[in-house]
Parts: structure tokens; sequence; C-alpha cells
């Protein structure tokens, strides 16, 4: 692992902690920065890096469970959980939402590691099929509106026929235009045609007035 | 003088007696007809005593003038003798009035009546015999001695002695009468006028016959007087004796009739004539004596008689009227006599029960109801046998066949000889008595019926604390005491329980003699020897003046309840054993997060070391940074372990009453020493007379010095001034305990007392919060407030607690 392409957020009240823990990632070879507050969390300005938040549930201002909450919305990176008294509600609430894992202190070395390992492979992937999306939605953009018209019907497995006359054009017309979608969306086949429209959230539609993705 | 003056009689009374007195001389004038005596019968003697018997003997000195006036007058008309003859004369009739009116009274009392024979005989004695003595003496001593007519005394003695006498007879009785009988206006029947007329024709016509010398016989008037003084008595008598005397007047004036012509001598014709008027005039008046007497006494005989009968008739009227049945039997025991409201009742009277072939006895025995009917014989011939009184209760049929109780009661009359003569029974209905006793019986067996059913124990017991009632519940539960317990005191000693008694005995003591109501609750043994609660009321019972008379004991069964009670301590006991366990779950977590913190960073800062040490090559300088932070957080986890073992080490809950001031002064002692060492000075004031407090005393003690020493190290910055005052005061039902510092003063009131909550550099915040719990755990409030002008307050309160006897 490199230092520089991750980071390690710690949010702990209690300056020992926040010094262990540093202190332990350092060891690891792991870039940390370490908060006393939520507050102090949101505020700061953090490098757009594969990432991995180490939040105390018991915290001046807010509790870990509610901040999570809070950020659920927003592209964040996965939360590794550590709490003084872990009871059970709190770490299944946790865990539902998307927690990576739940430890009590004290904790031992390998699972705050193998956490803090998939939280950030986690964020990895996560940013990979953010930025793949992201291609696909460039391109999508690209099309005229009538392929963006042609592109529901042809993945909702109408023939090129019921396609046409679905849209009041010709059989022909509307092969043009699905030879330039396919083209266009960068689809190998008509199959990796339908897993970019899926990717994309297209509504599989019969409807002449079906819409395009959805922002 | 003057007395004499005002008690004089009327002038006109004396008038009149002056002119009567005169009269009666020139009678005797009249009838002196013996020439050469002058002496004859002299009617004023019997009109001068009957005046004097008559007036009140205060007056007598008027009439003896009035007679003295009378007589001269008359002597200078007609007698003619000289004046010291005639007042001598005069004198000796006046004596011979007096002594004769004086004599009379003295014997027949006053006023003197001639009601009968007696009277009458000693009226003649005395009037009559006696008093004409004096007259005739001093007259015939006086005619002697002037040689008047010249006679002697012993010729004049006898002549003045009957003319005397006769005056008196025929005079005195008919003066007497008419005076006492002035106002008196008798009413004559028709046939007493009839008598009254014939007597007078007879009277008359003797008279008539007499004056023309066609009948010369005196004698003849005699039956005709004693007739008058038979039927009008002394007034017949006296008015008829005037007839004699006028008629005998007339014959002699006119020298007829028997008298002149019987003896040559005139003497002898006047001592006849005399004679005859005295003797006439003796006989009428005792017959008319008689008559009066003998009609007197029918008079007396007929009003006895009426008083008689009246008396009887109201007996009778009491004994029929009387409410209640009057009876009388023979010494046999036959019924005699019902008196009218038994007979009423019965239906019948006693000659209606007469039955062929049985006594009247059995006859009544045939009213009273069949059950009574053999109880009433057996008594009644018990009593008719032994001479007992007889008294019994029974039911007798009324007339209209309803049998009423009755209460009869009977005795005997025995005569002299100790027989007895008969019985005497007395009845009466005392059926509404009888139902209204059975009302009350009947109400008083639903009563106690009442008082059995209730489920309460009653005893009552007289003011000597002896035993007078047990309500059979009572007896069937706890026993019997009434056979060998009858004693308050005893009976306590007995059935409460050893340990109850001392207090339950007390308590009764105080109350019986006060005389208030108490309630006591001990454990009393029942018939089986077993020991249950009881809550017994006692009140006591007085009369309108206020003594007591009983005292009534209500005892209920509260075994259950007390059980229900403990169980009830218990839960609350359990409950506040819970809700300290959930404190201290509370206070576990908090320490499990407190102790955990350094634990996680030991644990990661272990890690670190070891890959600090086992990094190539070896980082040796972030190792050692790394283990000095192992030591520091290893030993504060240690710290926090020591803390919460002393504050479990307190945990034993040994509360007892104690003084608060005790425990002040110990917390004093114990941080005197401290306190001179930081220059703090200690005010303690404590209020006198502060109650005990239920608390644990170690507890109490060290919340103290805890809150102490905090105000102690609150000031430790100070300079100078480093004044801690202590205040133990009573407020309402609390002692409140201040802490007043000087110091710094508290920034966050409300979380000093959480745990962990520290604003010392070297404190885990345990401290506040601990005395916190424990003055929470004795009912208390601990809490801390601003001090002026600086510094704070740290108060706690501690509950008084007001802990019944029961």
């Amino acid at each position: 692992m490199s230092t520089d392409d991750q980071i390690i957020f710690i949010v702990d009240d209690d300056a020992r902690i926040r010094e262990a823990l540093t202190d332990l990632l350092a060891s690891h070879g792991l870039r940390t920065v370490a908060f006393g507050s939520a507050r102090d969390y949101i505020a700061a300005d953090k490098p757009d890096i594969p990432a991995c938040l180490v939040l105390d549930v018991e915290l001046p201002d807010i509790n870990g469970l509610d901040l999570q909450g809070q950020i659920a919305a927003s592209h964040h990176p996965p939360i590794v959980f550590i709490t003084g008294h872990g009871d059970i509600p709190s770490s299944v609430r946790a865990i539902k939402r998307g927690a990576v894992d739940f430890l009590t202190k004290p904790f031992s070395d390998t699972d705050l590691m193998t956490a803090i390992g998939t939280a950030i492979a986690q964020d990895r992937e996560n940013r990979a099929a953010r930025a793949e999306l992201a291609g696909l939605q460039t391109r999508y953009l690209d099309l005229t509106p009538r392929e963006r018209e042609v592109l529901p019907l042809v993945v909702s497995g109408l023939l090129n026929k019921q396609a046409a006359a679905e849209l009041g054009i010709s059989e022909v017309m509307l092969q043009v235009h699905r030879r330039n979608v396919t083209q266009k969306m960068g689809a190998d086949s008509f199959a990796d045609l339908v897993r970019v429209a899926e990717r994309l959230g297209i509504q599989v539609t019969h409807s002449r007035r079906a819409g395009g993705p959805r922002k | 003088m003057t007395g004499l003056w005002t008690q004089r009689p009327k002038f006109i009374h004396l008038g009149l007696f002056v002119a009567a007195y005169v009269l009666g001389c020139a009678f005797a004038q009249i009838l002196a007809f013996m020439p050469g005596t002058g002496i004859s019968i002299w009617l004023p003697s019997g009109l001068f005593i009957a005046t004097l018997l008559f007036a009140s003997r205060s007056t007598w000195a008027w009439w003896l003038l009035a007679g003295c006036f009378a007589e001269l007058f008359a002597n200078t008309l007609w007698f003619r003798s000289p004046l010291p003859a005639a007042f001598l004369i005069y004198l000796g009739n006046a004596l011979e009035a007096l002594i004769g009116a004086w004599l009379i009274r003295r014997v027949l009392g006053d006023p003197v009546r001639l009601d009968t024979l007696q009277q009458m005989l000693i009226f003649v004695a005395l009037g009559a015999g006696v008093a004409p003595i004096m007259a005739a003496t001093i007259g015939a001593a006086t005619v002697d001695g002037f040689d008047i007519l010249s006679q002697s005394f012993w010729t004049a003695w006898p002549l003045f002695w009957i003319g005397d006498a006769t005056g008196v007879l025929i005079v005195a009785p008919l003066a007497l009468a008419v005076l006492q009988n002035w106002g008196d206006r008798t009413q004559l029947s028709a046939t007493q006028w009839m008598e009254i007329c014939i007597l007078g024709l007879i009277f008359g016509g003797v008279a008539a016959l007499s004056l023309n010398h066609y009948l010369s016989f005196t004698y003849i008037v005699v039956p005709p007087l004693l007739w008058a003084a038979v039927r009008f008595e002394f007034k017949g008598a006296a008015i008829a004796l005037m007839f004699l005397v006028l008629i005998t007047a007339a014959f002699t004036m006119s020298s007829g009739g028997e008298f002149p012509g019987v003896s040559e001598s005139p003497k002898e014709r006047h001592i006849l004539l005399q004679l005859f008027l005295a003797i006439s005039a003796l006989s009428a008046m005792i017959v008319a004596a008689i008559s009066r007497q003998h009609r007197l006494g029918l008079l007396t005989l007929r009003k006895s008689m009426d008083t008689l009968r009246h008396r009887e008739w109201e007996l009778t009227q009491l004994v029929d009227v009387v409410p209640s049945h009057l009876w009388r039997l023979t010494p046999d025991g036959e019924p005699i006599f019902f008196n009218r409201r038994m007979a009423d009742f019965l239906g019948m009277g006693v000659a209606d029960i007469d039955r062929p072939n049985a006594t009247r006895l059995d006859a009544l025995i045939e009213a009273i109801h069949p059950v009574d009917a053999p109880g009433f014989r057996t008594a009644l011939r018990h009593s008719l046998a032994t001479g007992e009184p007889f008294a019994l209760r029974y039911r007798l049929r009324r007339a209209d066949g309803v049998y009423h109780w009755m209460s009869s009661r009977a005795d005997p009359l025995r005569g002299e000889d100790g027989r007895i003569v008969q019985w005497y029974g007395l009845c009466h209905d005392i059926d509404d008595q009888v139902h209204a006793e059975e009302a009350l019986r009947e109400r008083e067996r639903g009563l106690r019926e009442l008082l059995d059913a209730l489920p309460i124990n009653i005893l009552s017991f007289a003011p000597t604390r002896k035993m007078t009632y047990a309500s059979k519940r009572y007896i069937d539960k706890v026993g019997a005491p009434l056979v060998h317990i009858e004693d308050f005191d005893a009976l306590a000693r007995d059935v409460a329980h050893p340990e109850d008694f001392p207090r339950m005995f007390a308590v009764a003591s105080h109350g019986f003699a006060t005389g208030q109501p108490f309630v006591n609750r001990f454990r009393r043994r029942d018939k089986q020897g077993i020991y249950r609660w009881i809550e017994a009321r006692t009140q006591p019972q007085r009369d309108a003046s206020g003594t007591i008379l009983q005292w009534h004991i209500v005892s209920i069964d509260i075994e259950d309840e007390m059980h229900a009670q403990q169980a009830l301590r218990a839960a609350q006991d359990s409950l506040a054993r819970q809700s300290q366990a959930a404190s201290l779950a509370e206070l576990s977590a908090s320490i499990a997060h407190e102790v955990n913190q350094p634990l996680a960073a030991v644990i990661a800062n272990s890690h670190a070391c070891h890959r600090w040490l086992t990094a190539d090559p070896p980082n040796i300088e972030r190792a050692n940074k790394t283990v000095d932070r192992i030591i520091r957080d290893a030993n504060s986890a240690a710290d926090v372990v020591s803390r919460i073992r002393a504050l479990f080490k307190q945990s034993v809950d040994t509360r007892v009453n104690g003084a608060i001031e005790d425990i002040v002064a110990e917390a004093h002692n114990l941080i005197a020493e401290e306190a001179a060492r930081h220059r703090v000075l200690l005010d303690v004031e404590v209020d006198r007379g502060l109650p005990a407090i239920f608390m644990d005393a170690v507890q109490i003690k060290q919340v103290l010095v805890n809150l102490i020493r905090n105000g102690m190290e609150a000031m430790a910055g100070l300079a100078e001034d480093k004044r801690l005052s202590v205040r133990v005061s009573r407020i309402d039902n609390t002692v409140q305990i201040d802490i007043r510092d000087h110091g710094t003063g508290i920034e966050a009131p409300d979380r000093i007392f959480e745990p962990f909550f520290t604003t010392k550099e070297h404190g885990m915040g345990m401290g506040l919060a601990i005395c916190r719990s424990i003055v929470e755990s004795h009912g208390g409030r601990l809490w801390a407030e601003k001090n002026e002008p600086k510094g704070a307050v740290l108060a706690f309160t501690l509950p008084i607690e007001s802990k019944v006897l029961s």
C-alpha cells in the first residue's frame, strides 16, 4: 500500500485514543488525519483519494451513529465504528447503514487493520464504479434526441419493426439509429448495450414517452 | 280613759238598754201588789245578765253605768227610796249581774250557747241560783238598814232572791235568744206558722177569758207553754213565758186569779206567785233545752249519715274507677267481689259466674289461658293453704275472647285472732308492657346476633377493669376468659404476645388513666395457641355527667393486613434495589467506558510499539514514545479501578438513628488537621434540638468530608480569607447541611454530579456522583448553588423520619 494514494480519518474525543491510533496506523505506513469532534471532521478539507473513517460512537457534540445518518446521502468513505461499550442494537443499526465493521474497545490490531483494509478496498471499488458511470453518462449526453428515444425501446427487447411502429418511423431508419447508438455508447454488442442501459438506470419501457436516464 | 271611750257600745244600744231596764222596773212596780214590800219579780236582773253575757267584757263599765242611771231614774219615778238605799240596791243588782255573767262565761265558755240540757242547767244554777244571792243579801240588808217599809232582813231576803231568780229565768233566755239571733232570719214553714197562730189563739183566748174573770185558773197556760217550748224551743218558751207573766200581772193588778185569793197572807201569796212563775219558767226552759238538744242531735246524725254516704260513694267510685282489677276471695278461694272494671273486662260480674256443679273459682279459672291455668291454680292453692301473698303473671281472657297478660297480687286480711278473713286481690293489665318487653328482648337478641355475626370481637370492662361482657365470637375464638380471667390486666398478660405486652399494656394503662380512647396493635393468642395480629380500639362510654360507665374494646384481626404490609414493604425494598441496580448499570457503563478508553489506547499503542520494534530498521525512537504512552494510559486505567473499588467499599447498608451533630463533629475532627495545613478556617454551626436521623453514619460522614475537602480545594488558589462554613439547620421535615466556600465557584452546576465529570487536574469525577447517590439513597437531595459574592454552596438534605410505632 502506498501512503500517498489513500488516507484514514480518525474521529474520537479522547486524545489518548487519537494518539494511539495515529501511531498504530503510522507504524502500518498509513496516512491519518485525526479529529476531536464530528464538527471538525465535516468542516475539514479532505483529499479526493480512497479513504476510510474510523469513528467513535460516543462523541461530545453528536453521536457517531447520527453522523453516519447525516452523511449517508453524500459520497463518503466507508466507516469503521469504534466504541467504549458497544451494544447489539447500535451495532446492527450501524452495519445496516453500511458500516464496514463495529469494533468494541479495546480492539485488536488485526481486527482494526482488516476492517480498514476492507474499507479502503471498498472505497476504491466505489470510486471505480462512480468513474465508469460518469464516462457512460458523458456518452449518453452525446446521443441525439431521436437516438435517446430509440435506446430504451431496443433494450426492452422489442423487434425493430415494433420499435419503428412505436416511434412512427421506418424499420430501416430504426436500424440506422440503433447502429449509431451502439457505436456512440461504446457497446461491443447488443448485450453490452443492454448492460450499459442498465448501469445508466434507463427504464425498460414500451411507452412512446419513455424518458432518458434518471439524473 | 280613751280606751274605755273608744270601746264604748253604740249609744242607741245603750239607750235601748236603759229603756228596757226602766220598763222592767215599771213591771216590777206593777207586780209589787203586796202592800209595803216594794219587792216583786225583778225582770231587769235577767236583762242585765243577758246583756253582759252578750256584750264584750271591755264594754261592761258602760252597761253598768247605763244600768245605774236607769235604776236611779226608776227609783225617782216609782220606788222613792232614799238615794243611798237605792244606790246600794243597784249595787247589789249590778254585782249579781257581774258575778252571774262572769261565772256562766267561765263555765260555759265564750260565746254562751244554750243548746244542751247541761248548758241550760248550768245557766239556771249559776244565773238564777247563785247570782241573785248577792242582790238579795245586799238588797235585804239595805231595806233592813234604812228601815224601808219596816221590813226585816229575813223577810225581805227570800222575796228578793226569788224575784231576781224569776226575772233571770224569764228574761235572760229570751234576751239572749233575741240578741244572738237578731240578724238571723230563719224561714218558718207553713205548718210552723199555723202552729204559732194556734198557740197565739190559745194564749189570746186564755188571756181574754181570764181578764173577763170567766176563767180564773192561770195554770191553764202551762200546757201551751210547754207546747211552745217543745216546738219552738227558747224563742217559743220565752215568748210564751212573757205571755204568762203579762197574764199573771193582769190578774194581780185586778186582784183576780188564784194567787190573790189562795192565801190570806199577802206574803205567802207573793211567794206562791213568784214560785209559780219561776217553776213554770224553769220547766219551759228545760223542755226547750231538751227539745233543742234532741233536734241538734238529729241534725248531727243526719249530717253524719250524709257524710258517710258520700264517703261510701267516693270509695265505690274509687274501687270502680281505679285502672286495675280488684277482687275479693273468701278464705276458701271463692270470689265474692269483682270491681266494675274487672266485671267489664271479663264480661261478667261475680254473681254471673255461678255454675251448677262448679265453684266460682273454677269458673274464673276457665277465663285464664289454658297454659297458665294450672300454674294459677297451684299458686292460689299454695297461698290459700299457707297464707303467703299470692303473686302471678298470667293471661286472662277478655270478654271479646282476646287474652291479655295480667299481673296479679293478693294479700290476706286477718282478723284479730290471726285467722284469715278475706283475700284482697289486685290485678292489672300488663299486656302492653309484656309485648314491649318481648319486643325489647327480640331487639336485644337481634342486636346480640348482629354483634356475633360481625367479624369483630367485642369486650366491655367496668371502670374497675373487670370484664362485664365478651361477645360470642370472642369466646369462640380466643377461649372463654370469663371463666378464669375477668380482669383486664391479667387477661392482657395472658393473651398478648410477651414481646408486645409491655407496650400494649402501657398504652392501655395510659388510656384507662386519662379516659382517652386508645388503639393497640399486637399479637394475640387464640384458642389454638396461635398468635395473630389484631388491632384493638378502645373507647369509653360516658353518662350525661361525663363519668365513665364502661370501656368497650373492639378488636379486628389484621393478620392478613400485616402480611400484606410486609409483602408491600418487601416489594418496596425490591423496587428500591432494582432502581439502585439501574443506576449501578448506568454507573458500570460509565465505568466500562472509562476503563476501556485507556485500555483501548494501551492496546493500540502496544501494537504500534510492536510494529516500530519489528520494523526494518526498528524505529526505537517511535517505540519509546509509544511505550511512554502505554505506561501513562495503563496507570490511568488502574486509577479508575482503584477509585471504583473505593466507591463500592461503602455499599454495606448499616443505617441507624443517629444525631447529625455528632456526625458533623466527627467529620470536623477528621478534616481539622488537613484544614489547618491548608490554612482554611472551618466555621461549623449546628442548630440545637435537631431530631435523630435514620442514616448510615459512615456514608454521611464521607459525604461531609468529601464536600468539605472539595470546598477547601476550590479555595486552594486564594491567598487569604480561606473560610469554609458548615451550617446544619432544620427546614420543615428535613435537616439541611450547607457547605459554603469562597473559592472559584462552579461553572456547570448541573454537570458536576455526573460521574467522571471533573474540573480538577487529577480528579476522576466520581466524588460528587457518589455523594449524590449516597444522599439520594437516604431520601435526601444534593445540589450546588452559587455563593455570593463568590464561591459555591454545596447543600444536601436528609429527611427526618417520623416513624410510627405500631
